[in-house]
């Protein structure tokens, strides 16, 4: 049975109509059109669909959409603030923390929740806190390189 | 991957949860969901009814009472390894919790969920269409074990991180349910069935851990083995417990059998020795023979029982500082 729930994406409220068995990724990507999250494995190990739940990295494949009821919600696409692009998207750019770009909404998601928890995380902080994302084409030393430079950035801003 | 169809229950209360429980005994209950939801999108359990018991107030919390820390089901495993109480009083618990999953599976895993996981096997955790290749397995509602080619018997193991810890630490959990609450040791809360993994009544739910001072006391660590840091399961997980002052220990094993296991007979020969690297060797030995694993994993069983003595040797070494081989 559907029911009528109102999420709250990137600060804005959105009226969605759900089936129980409808995980947040699938009301994310299939009807809300955001489809900067990513489907990879679809079963938690691979954290391509990552969000932010409560400023927390969150696998939004292994999250029903109506326990997300009440919830902040925050994805890729809220990181640009009036066109502006997040400090971390910015890193990832900069330092070529990316090839195909398959995993990269979760990359900078998790690493955004990481920098939410700590300003300057270690190296060896962002390598466990990240070993949930996986990519097959840069080796992560980019990606880590990249957090690692948001993070500075993020310190000297303030 | 689609989740299988289910009716949504809410709860706001324990003894709610429990009612539904009771009417509805293929109810499952919801909670961090990084096991069910898997299992679920691979079609081993396919519950009619999911519990969603997140929205219960109270039960996401550490506190220290009389000496004893109570930590609540809900509580994030994230948290508790956060958690400076724990570090510093219960170390095994803090490095268990941060050794599971990913850091997003510590975020969205709680800690009654961890204990409550189910038993892992390679004929089991598989999609469907892997599965197809063979009758189902009597744990996934079929009639044969394709691990011992048996009927109706499951030999799947637990692969828990947490409960070793737990159980190195001599805790016990409160179920709760509509007819009142009741505290069991952690060890009576497994079966030693496969298909089964809890001996809990159909209405109750585990809603607190309770690890006594005499824990705190002492000095414990865990440690994973496993293929990779993140994501896998342990191919042997221990964890170990000593009181400085009595020499009494306590060591528990994860991923080798149908239920997290005590060593118990590593414990009574170490009870109150110093141990030396003669005492060691005989104690890994005995370690090595404090379960019978099988093979349902991808990991030979008799390369499990090797690894279950060369992780006590490295229990003992990281919990007391101490090198003896």
């Amino acid at each position: 049975m559907k029911k009528a729930i109102a999420l709250n994406i990137n600060g804005d409220s959105y009226d969605v109509l759900v089936n129980p068995n409808n995980t947040l990724l699938e009301v994310l990507r299939d009807k809300l059109g955001l489809i900067g999250t990513k489907r990879g494995c679809d079963l938690g190990a691979c954290g391509a669909c990552t969000v932010l739940v409560n400023g927390e990295a969150f696998l939004s494949c292994l999250m029903l959409a109506l326990d997300a009821v009440g919830k902040e919600i925050v994805t890729i696409e809220g990181l640009v603030h009036d066109g502006e692009l997040d400090p971390l998207q910015k890193a990832f750019m900069e330092n070529g923390g990316l090839q195909c770009g398959f995993c990269t909404p979760g990359m900078i998601v998790s690493a955004k929740a990481i920098l939410n928890e700590d300003d300057h995380p270690t190296e060896s902080v962002i390598r466990k806190k990240m070993a949930g994302n996986l990519c097959r084409c840069t080796g992560y030393k980019k990606i880590v390189e990249s957090v690692l430079s948001a993070s500075q950035t993020a310190g000297k801003e303030r | 991957m689609r989740l299988p169809k289910f009716l949504y229950e809410e709860p706001s209360t324990i003894e709610e949860a429990s009612s539904i429980l009771l009417e509805k005994p293929a109810a499952k209950i919801l909670a961090g969901g990084t096991d069910l939801l898997v299992n679920m999108k691979h079609r081993v359990e396919e519950p009619t009814v999911v519990i969603n018991i997140k929205r219960i107030p109270g039960l996401n919390y550490i506190a220290q009472e009389n000496g004893a820390i109570r930590i609540g089901a809900l509580t994030s495993l994230k948290t508790i390894s956060g958690s400076a109480l724990i570090a510093e009083k219960l170390p095994a618990l803090a490095m268990a919790a941060s050794s599971v999953g990913s850091y997003h599976h510590q975020t969205m895993g709680t800690l009654g969920g961890n204990l409550c996981q189910q038993n892992r096997c390679k004929y089991f955790n598989q999609s469907r269409w892997w599965r197809s290749a063979r009758p189902l397995c009597f744990k996934a509602g079929g009639e044969i074990c394709h691990v011992m080619k048996r009927k109706e018997v499951c030999h799947a193991s637990y692969c828990g991180d947490v409960a070793p810890a737990l159980l190195a630490l001599d805790a016990r959990v409160r179920l709760g349910s509509k007819t009142g609450d009741r505290q069991v040791f952690l060890n009576d809360l497994f079966s030693g069935e496969g298909k089964n993994p809890l001996l809990r009544e159909k209405h109750e739910i585990l809603i607190e851990v309770i690890i006594p001072e005499e824990a705190s006391l002492g000095l414990s660590s865990y440690i994973k083995f496993a293929n990779r840091e993140s994501i896998d399961f342990p191919i042997v997980g221990g964890a170990f417990w000593t009181s400085p002052e009595t020499k009494a220990c306590r060591v528990a094993f994860t991923a080798v059998e149908r239920k997290p296991v005590r060593g118990e007979k590593v414990e009574s020969f170490l009870n109150g020795k110093e141990i030396s690297r003669e005492i060691m060797e005989e104690a890994m030995i005995l370690a090595s023979k404090a379960a019978v694993p099988v093979r349902n994993s991808i990991y030979d069983p008799a390369y499990k029982r090797t690894v279950m003595k060369l992780l006590l040797q490295q229990l003992v070494k990281q919990t007391t500082g101490r090198r003896v081989s």
